[in-house]
């Protein structure tokens, strides 16, 4: 408001050689008011003076040229002959129309142009960054999707589990190898997954140990290794028995006993086998023993043996 | 002092309490050791008396089992007795167990090694079934290792003896990660194929060094089994949707299963000795006659397996459990 006022007041002072108008009042940025002047004298004739090299015949034309410019602006900055030098500014303005429309509009067309190279330039990385982030998604994929097949071969296939994990491994090195080219060793140690790692070092374990003395050969595999008497001499296992409490479970009407998996004949084959389990043990043999019953009567397993059998 | 007590303190001074090792829910777990022969052994504190019907359910199954079940390859209960209104189980002591060894990555695991505590498992497995007796509860914190390399099943605290004809089981046993889907659909009159699913899941898990069949509830179990091993359809697995829990989760998976485990009459030995067909073991498959062909598979050297095992370091494990 009161810069309104202000101007309002000066701009009727007669002392003023310069109208003042509101839109030509710009922000300081200049600290010094000498520096701001003279960025404001160098802006305003740029736009006038933009002849170039090209535009003289030779140096020493252009060199008087820079050096009339130069005249111009020290004589604005410090105030000297202002009004020969507007005019000198308005003559030359004249002549030299032509040519400085045109420096305007090549000026315009180089900023252009380097505007556009930026741009260009700016695309160009963000697409290399993009492509980057892909093969990078596209490997991370790639490497979970083996995982994933290792895990499923491992769950599925009959083969031996080192062989499957050799393979995929086999299979990963030779896609590394066809995507980076050779130059990037320390790809395959980052690679090495969960497991697939420990393995490589298990079987390298395994074939040092093959070589050194203390490998112990092969023995038979012996799936029972306690001394175990079945019964099954004493009993003949039948298909079915006529057995009135499992009739019900047998046929499973609403199918409840099926679809949990019980199975009848497990029951029958306890029975048996509780039945005919006891029947080379002869009655009242070893009673005896018992009848001088003393805290050291102890059987093999520390229990202390009561009066029965 | 009548004779029973008296019996009962004879017993209580052969063995020595040492140090707290473990503490659960229903129990306190003491390092101990034998007077006599300075045997080292683990004592069971059962808690009496937060559970109104006196003994908790699962030491009476656990004492009640291990008392019949003397194996190789089953935890050995030493003696039973009593102090005070505390009961206490005498077992044997053992280093370690399968999780601490799966989850310590250091251990590198030779395919000898990992058949070396399958056979060992199926035998104590098999040894209970045999005589009759469901673990119900398989899965590497319950694989103990002994310092030897000996594998010991042990907690037998969900176990029960095969149920008669026509008597419901509950279904609700089995941690869920090892639970067969039948029991995670509610069927309450199962068979010894539900340990057999465990031991798939923990091989599958030696394999993997990871639990392969992790769910994070009993339904989101299910979609993890299917989603490995795809949907069974009325076909696979008939009366299936008579299940008492039956819904059959979305999205539905095309099975996964090899061709061979579907037809289990024409699985021959031979064709067993292959890795991974045990974690593929589908219900409705005769777990008998499966695991019988199982163990009758020929195997890599067990002593060669068994002198890795050893190398394991438990001197530090045995310290500071």
């Amino acid at each position: 408001m009161c810069v309104f006022v202000l101007i309002a007041s000066l701009s009727t002072q007669p002392l003023l050689q310069k109208v003042l108008r509101k839109l030509a009042f710009s922000p300081q940025t200049f600290e010094d008011l000498g520096v701001e002047k003279e960025v404001a004298v160098r802006r305003r004739l740029a736009k006038e003076f933009n002849k170039r090299r090209e535009d003289f015949d030779d140096l020493r034309s252009y060199n008087d040229y820079l050096e009339e410019v130069e005249d111009i602006a020290f004589n604005l900055i410090n105030n000297i002959d202002v009004q020969e030098t507007e005019t000198r500014i308005a003559t030359y303005k004249a002549a030299n129309a032509a040519l400085t429309a045109l420096n305007l509009q090549r000026e315009e067309a180089y900023a252009l142009a380097l505007k556009e190279q930026e741009e260009f330039e700016r695309k160009e990385r963000e697409a290399r960054a993009a492509q980057l982030a892909q093969e990078q998604q596209l490997e991370r994929e790639e490497k979970e999707r083996e995982q994933r097949e290792i895990i499923d071969k491992l769950e599925t296939s009959q083969k031996d589990a080192r062989a499957v994990v050799a393979k995929s491994r086999a299979n990963a090195a030779k896609r590394l190898a066809t995507v980076s080219g050779a130059g990037k060793p320390q790809g395959l140690a980052a690679m090495g997954f969960g497991f697939g790692a420990d393995y490589a070092k298990l079987l390298k374990s395994r074939t040092t140990s093959k070589k050194g003395s203390n490998f112990v050969p092969d023995e038979p595999h012996v799936p029972f290794n306690d001394d175990w008497y079945s019964y099954d001499d004493l009993y003949v296992f039948k298909e079915g028995y006529d057995d009135v409490v499992s009739e019900a479970v047998r046929k499973d009407r609403e199918g409840i006993m099926r679809a949990g998996g019980y199975m009848v004949h497990e029951a029958w084959q306890r029975a048996l086998v509780s039945a005919v389990a006891g029947l080379d043990l002869m009655p009242l043999e070893g009673l005896d023993d018992v009848n001088g019953t003393t805290p050291g009567n102890l059987d093999s397993n520390g229990d202390t043996i009561m009066a029965t059998v | 002092m009548d004779a029973v007590e008296r019996e009962n303190a004879d017993r209580q001074k052969r063995w020595a309490k040492e140090q707290k090792v473990g503490e659960g829910t229903y129990a306190v777990v003491y390092r101990g050791r034998e007077f006599a022969t300075g045997r080292k052994c683990a004592i069971k504190k059962i808690k009496v008396g937060q559970f109104k019907d006196g003994l908790d359910m699962s030491a009476i199954r656990e004492v009640k089992y291990l008392r019949e079940l003397k194996h190789q390859n089953v935890i050995e209960l030493l003696d039973v007795f009593s102090s005070k209104t505390n009961l206490n189980l005498v077992l044997e002591f053992l280093d370690s167990d399968l999780e601490m060894i799966i989850k310590d990555r250091s251990l590198v695991f030779l395919p000898a090694d990992i058949k070396s505590w399958m056979a060992m498992t199926f035998r104590g497995l098999e040894f209970c079934h045999r005589n009759f007796v469901l673990h119900r509860d398989l899965k590497p914190n319950n694989l103990l290792i002994a310092s030897n390399g000996d594998l010991k099943i042990a907690d037998f605290g969900l176990a029960r003896d095969f149920a008669d004809p026509g008597f419901k089981m509950t279904c609700q046993v089995i941690t869920r990660w090892y639970r067969p889907p039948e029991l995670l659909f509610g069927c309450r009159y199962y068979s010894s194929a539900v340990d057999i699913w465990s031991v798939g899941c923990i091989f599958a898990e030696l394999m993997l060094r990871t639990p392969y069949l992790a769910g994070e509830s009993d339904m989101d179990q299910l979609k993890t089994i299917f989603r490995a091993l795809g949907t069974p359809t009325e076909q696979d697995w008939p009366a299936l949707s008579h299940a008492y829990f039956f819904a059959m989760p979305h999205p539905t998976h095309p099975s996964k299963l090899p061709k061979i485990a579907k037809e289990p009459s024409s699985r021959t030995a031979e064709e067993v000795d292959g890795n991974v067909d045990l974690a593929s073991t589908g219900p409705g498959v005769k777990a008998k006659s499966r695991l019988k062909r199982k163990l009758t598979s020929p195997n890599e050297s067990e002593s060669k397996a068994r002198s890795i095992a050893r190398k394991l370091d438990f001197t530090k494990q045995a310290t500071s459990p």
